[in-house]
């Protein structure tokens, strides 16, 4: 068979001028290092604002640069993880304000962190899935069916 | 429909209409083709980021959508054995029959019971929020078809068991 | 103000449309190898002549206004370009070069040229040549890296822009040398070799950018991408970077098209099924009003009354007509004989559907075409006309760029 090994070859991939998922978009200019330092001072910075009861303060920290990209997996899940914490701490009758005060940036990344954290449900994360579906029916409330559709053609993975 | 089953729903519903964005898109890997690019894969470009919507462990939607076609599975509650048994019969039997159901996929994906396959030739001759309210209505039923199934399940059981027993009597 | 006049020209989608330059005829593709020149009459449209040459989806088709040509193009990897004799169209074949899809055809402002972008990573502009006797091309390559989705030329003759699928917007030279006089210098550069790249844009989320077009003045690029969201372009100088960059995103669907109806106001329509104006300035842009405003129907709109349907399907404003019907075929189709509960759509972004089942805009699916109609004395666009998948062409008249209330009492027909 081994005769036939070069049938499996992408040659579309060889071309010159091919194009990449990586040429989509634009590599964080921190480098994976500084991300990972601005994502543990912020995960501080959230830890404190929370336990004073300022929540939109802390949701807009989080939001705010968010680590995306390949090679900065440590500092995902630590911004992924303190953002959930923030949801989980949010009572249900404050979100819209909450959600009123973010920027329209922040809004499209809060949207790619619910989705984020439903995808993680079942797999040893500790929020449940209807939080995560009244934060989204609120946010889509507020920020309407465009912050999905950007969600889906971000190429940056938060 | 119970209430908490509407949440989820709706965030499937917004999800699937943001998706629901189609265009015809003819190949630019092969010559005189026009494929569903969420099926061949082959110009990164044109696909974008899948997104999960989930209510809990058992149940949850994958939307994969691209350019000109969308995928869509399902992940069916199975509490026990014979929802299990059930969801598996049901679904095997539309799938079989898939062309009859005209987006319905003849396989599901990896991890979900049921998967669709909508592409743009289905929203130009179909109405786009029908499309979403066919799937949507079809989420609702399939959850109340099995709970049905396995009652009736139980009840024949039951009486077979009882006139069975009843010579023993 | 005159309502919109909705004509129903086909039952599926039309995939390219022109008018003709006294919009006295029509050119249509109803999604199939084949276009149709429909000629008014009185209300209604009829069929007078087919354009049978592609054996693929036509994709797009342009009239040029002043030589009375009309360019098609196709998936099929070709584009021919039709001229009226006394025996009918009679096609002539491009000389195109490319090997994947052609997806979108422009007549130049002077007509001695169109370009074609396609599948295949090129953008062909194409030009007659008298000693063969023939369309030829000659092509942009550098630096398209994916499908070239739309096209637009500068008013200038010169300049070209296109968007492509990788979210990218570009502004070329499309000077063809002994075509045409030495083009000036202009705003968005000056070394204008065929071919050169002045400019280069990214979409703000990266999304496919659908259509680009040049303001009327063409010192301003706006265009609308597949992440909802409107671009406009204010350029400064040559190699210099733009004088205003602004994004406007949208709550709604993403937008396919846009034109520019004054230098101050903008028309974009899409998935939404309904055409938005948008005003403003190199200060900032944003949404006036939606030009098919379900509100100024009769029907109640409350996110309560969304989706609630009837057991008896009340008959909407579109009363008993053919184009109801169709629609009625459509969904039994699409609903494959569900009994229709519904959940009410509450979501904000969403086309309202009325208690009938249907989306309460004129338009039933995504509008795939908005252009110019008509202009007034100062050389505004006072009409459009918007064409979709649902196979209707609807022509609308722009409230002017007043925006605000004011102007959307003006376009309220009571």
């Amino acid at each position: 068979m081994s005769e036939y090994a070069f049938r499996k070859i992408n040659i579309d991939a060889l071309e010159e001028d091919v194009l990449l998922p990586s040429d989509l978009y634009d590599p964080d200019p921190r480098g994976p290092d500084g991300v990972l330092s601005d994502a543990q001072r912020k995960a501080g910075e959230v830890r404190n604002l929370v336990s004073r009861g300022d929540i939109p303060g802390a949701l807009n920290a989080i939001l705010s640069e968010p680590p995306y990209g390949d090679g900065v997996d440590e500092a995902k899940d630590l911004t992924t993880s303190s953002l959930l914490l923030i949801l989980n701490s949010t009572r249900a009758s404050e979100i819209p304000t909450i959600l009123k005060s973010l920027g329209q940036e922040q809004q499209d990344h809060l949207m790619a962190y619910i989705y984020k954290g439903m995808a993680a449900i079942g797999q040893g994360s500790d929020v449940s899935g209807s939080v995560l579906l009244n934060w989204h029916a609120q946010l889509t409330e507020v920020a309407g069916v465009g912050c999905i559709v950007r969600v889906m053609a971000d190429r940056r993975t938060l | 429909m119970s209430n908490t089953l509407r949440p989820y729903l709706n965030a499937v519903r917004a999800t699937l209409t943001a998706a629901l964005t189609l265009e015809n898109f003819s190949s630019q890997v092969v010559e005189r083709h026009n494929k569903p690019e969420v099926e061949v894969r082959t110009s990164p470009e044109v696909l974008l980021k899948p997104l999960i919507v989930s209510r809990n462990e058992s149940e949850r939607v994958l939307i994969e959508p691209s350019v000109n076609s969308i995928r869509l599975s399902i992940s069916i509650k199975q509490a026990d054995e014979i929802e299990k048994i059930l969801c598996h019969k049901f679904t095997r039997f539309m799938m079989m029959r898939a062309e009859g159901f005209v987006i319905l996929r003849r396989k599901p994906l990896p991890g979900y019971d049921i998967s669709f396959l909508i592409t743009n030739f289905h929203s130009e001759s179909m109405l786009k929020h029908k499309l979403v309210d066919f799937i949507i209505q079809f989420m609702e039923d399939v959850d109340k078809e099995i709970s049905e199934m396995k009652l009736s399940l139980n009840a024949r059981a039951r009486i077979v068991a009882e006139s069975y027993l009843s010579t023993f009597a | 103000m005159s309502a919109p006049e909705v004509f129903q020209l086909s039952l599926g989608p039309l995939t390219g449309i022109a008018f003709s330059p006294d919009r006295s005829q029509v050119c249509v593709c109803p999604n199939s190898n084949e276009a149709q020149i429909y000629t008014r009459n009185g209300d209604s449209w009829d069929l007078t002549d087919t354009l049978a040459e592609h054996d693929k989806l036509i994709t797009a088709i342009a009239w040029g206004p002043n030589t009375n040509r009309i360019v098609t193009c196709s998936q099929d990897r070709n584009a021919y370009v039709w001229t009226h004799t006394e025996q009918g169209w009679k096609p002539a074949l491009v000389i195109l070069k490319i090997n994947r899809a052609a997806t979108s055809v422009k007549w130049s402002p002077s007509e001695n040229k169109f370009a074609v972008g396609s599948g295949s990573r090129v953008i062909a502009i194409c030009h007659f040549d008298e000693e063969n006797n023939w369309w030829t091309a000659k092509q942009i390559k550098k630096p398209l890296r994916s499908t070239v989705l739309s096209l637009d030329w500068h008013p200038n003759n010169y300049l070209l822009a296109a968007g492509t699928a990788d979210g990218k917007t570009y502004v070329y030279s499309g000077y063809i040398k002994g075509l045409e006089a030495k083009p000036e210098a202009t705003i968005w550069g000056d070394r204008l070799p065929t071919g050169q790249l002045l400019a280069e844009f990214k979409s703000p989320n990266g999304g496919w950018v659908h259509d680009v077009a040049f303001s009327p003045s063409g010192d301003a690029l706006a265009f609308v991408a597949h992440d909802s969201s409107l671009t406009i372009i204010y350029a400064s100088g040559p190699n210099e970077p733009p004088a205003a960059h602004i994004v406007v995103k949208l709550p709604s669907l993403p937008f396919t098209n846009l034109t520019w109806t004054s230098e101050s106001s903008i028309v974009a329509a899409g998935h939404d099924c309904q055409p938005i104006l948008f005003t403003g300035s190199s200060s900032g842009w944003a949404i006036s009003h939606s030009l098919d405003d379900p509100s100024s129907t009769s029907k109640p709109l409350t996110p309560t009354a969304t989706g609630m349907r009837s057991g008896g399907g009340g008959v909407g404003r579109l009363g008993n007509n053919e184009a109801f019907n169709m629609f009625k075929a459509a969904d039994s189709k699409g609903q494959r004989g569900l009994p229709g509960t519904g959940a009410a759509t509450t979501s904000s972004g969403l086309t309202q559907v009325g208690s009938d089942g249907m989306l309460l805009t004129i338009h039933q699916n995504t509008i795939t075409h908005v252009e110019a109609y008509e202009w007034n004395q100062n050389g505004e666009v006072s009409k459009i006309f918007t064409a979709g998948r649902d196979g209707r062409l609807v022509v609308w008249p722009v409230t002017g760029g007043k925006g605000g209330l004011t102007g959307r009492m003006a376009g309220l027909q009571v």
